[in-house]
């Protein structure tokens, strides 16, 4: 086989480790950014939300991986403690600065979302006699799914190509694979090139799924077809 | 007691200020089972915010409120300011009403037939299948079968309307609110709707109308109330509030 078509199998077998990042950082975030929410309704743990939120949305997500796998890894009581086992792993630190990071951002989409709801949906489940956990769950989560929906897909689409910083405390992901390839090749532009290409194949996915839901959500369709 | 008196509401000494602007000051009412009461005043006068406050969507500053025997769970907290005493007490208070919106707000998420069913399947523990039966009943009485697979943003606003009737018709309320239900209308849908209401009054149920319908308050209340700044300035059945002997502030409200 020739140099390209090596390079390309080698980068596709690097997908599952950067879809499964992308799909355990998506879920970590989103449970994360719910509660984060939930907090944000109570004046004692306001503060609280509201501190994690401008910490991690304000600083650099490559700076979070950096603390998370030469900072907190190294710190004495984790590297002798029973957690080691996670924090030795790379992907394991990844994980946790997107999980953090990408929280924040989810939490201020989905608290756009909530404050967008209109009155009226609420006043009338509240005029019927609704419970606050009957409402939530009747009203409330399934209109802040579909007000959020574009812009919560647009954050996951931000997530799949930021899992590429993971690369940078040596994981083999698309990106990380692409950089050992250069490195013994000195062939940078195509390989990056075959590496955007990976990339853009699943944010494609990714957004065919999304129309899909949101299709799904919106029956008669202010969503593209 | 209250299960043999066919009082269904009574509001004692409701008031209500916004940002230190009295809105309610003061209103007493009575309703008895079967009344149609009509509201009338002006814009501002707090006729919708009183209704609001049955229900209490709006919290009242003071007063007491019994609906169907059930009392509103109304404190105060050191400071005076109102507060809810007891969530549950409030939803049971709530469940023995019924309010219909002027904007309708029917949940946009959910079709024609899962809005009716919602409260009765999901607040009263109906099972769903007889939910299902008694909502299509009721979707025929107030002309919308045929609709239940529909989406409110398929609707006209006068036949959202009448799903929201249906809606609130649906748990069988001892009580029900309406708050101006026409005046999100275009002049031909306000017929429909109130036609409707008028079936409705002459079933006997109990109805509370914040309207600016003079017609309909004049033919099918049992009784007219006109609020003004905030307190009840008359009331009386409408031979009387429109004939003669009414009170010449509510003849000037009637004809300016």
């Amino acid at each position: 086989m020739d140099f390209l078509g090596t390079t390309s199998l080698g980068l596709l077998r690097a997908v599952p480790v950067t879809v499964l990042l992308f799909l355990a950082s998506a879920l970590g975030a989103s449970l994360v950014a719910a509660v984060l929410v939930a907090m944000q309704q109570a004046r004692v743990t306001q503060g609280l939300a509201r501190a994690w939120i401008f910490v991690f949305r304000g600083t650099p997500l490559l700076l979070q991986i950096f603390m998370v796998y030469y900072g907190i890894a190294a710190l004495g009581p984790i590297r002798h403690g029973f957690l080691w086992p996670a924090f030795r792993e790379p992907l394991f630190c990844a994980w946790l600065a997107m999980t953090c990071c990408c929280s924040a951002y989810i939490a201020e989409v989905l608290r756009g979302a909530l404050g967008a709801i209109p009155v009226g949906q609420i006043e009338a489940a509240l005029a019927c006699g609704m419970g606050r956990w009957t409402r939530l769950r009747l009203i409330v989560a399934p209109q802040v799914l579909r007000l959020a929906l574009p812009a919560y897909g647009n954050e996951l689409v931000m997530m799949i190509k930021s899992t590429s910083l993971a690369s940078s405390i040596t994981v083999l992901d698309v990106t990380g694979v692409a950089q050992q390839v250069i490195a013994h090749s000195y062939r940078t532009l195509d390989v990056f090139c075959l590496a955007a290409a990976v990339y853009l194949g699943m944010t494609a996915a990714l957004t065919a799924v999304l129309r899909r839901i949101e299709r799904s959500l919106d029956p008669l369709g202010s969503a593209p077809r | 007691m209250t299960q043999t008196s066919p009082s269904v509401l009574s509001a004692r000494g409701i008031t209500k200020s916004f940002g230190g602007r009295a809105v309610l000051r003061g209103i007493d009412l009575d309703a008895q089972r079967g009344d149609v009461v009509t509201i009338l005043g002006g814009s501002g006068s707090g006729k919708s915010t009183f209704l609001r406050c049955l229900n209490l969507l709006e919290l009242p500053d003071a007063g007491t409120i019994e609906i169907a025997g059930t009392r509103a769970p109304l404190a105060h907290d050191r400071h005076g300011k109102a507060r809810i005493a007891n969530p549950k007490a409030l939803n049971a208070l709530r469940t023995k009403t019924a309010m219909v919106f002027q904007n309708f707000n029917l949940w946009s998420h959910m079709t024609v037939l899962d809005n009716v069913i919602a409260a009765p399947v999901h607040v009263h523990g109906v099972p769903r299948a007889q939910a299902v039966d008694r909502a299509h009943g009721l979707l025929e009485k107030v002309g919308m079968a045929g609709f239940a697979g529909h989406w409110p943003r398929q609707l006209s606003g006068g036949q959202q309307q009448r799903v929201a009737i249906a809606r609130a018709l649906a748990t069988d309320p001892d009580l029900m609110l309406f708050d101006e239900p026409t005046s999100a209308l275009d002049p031909e849908r306000v017929r429909e709707v109130l036609d409707l209401m008028r079936a409705l009054a002459g079933e006997g149920r109990t109805m509370l109308i914040v309207t600016h319908e003079m017609a309909f308050a004049r033919d099918v209340s049992s009784h007219v109330v006109h609020v003004r700044d905030g307190v009840i300035e008359s009331m009386g059945p409408p031979a009387l509030m429109f004939g003669p002997d009414a009170s010449p502030v509510f003849r000037a409200f009637l004809s300016p």
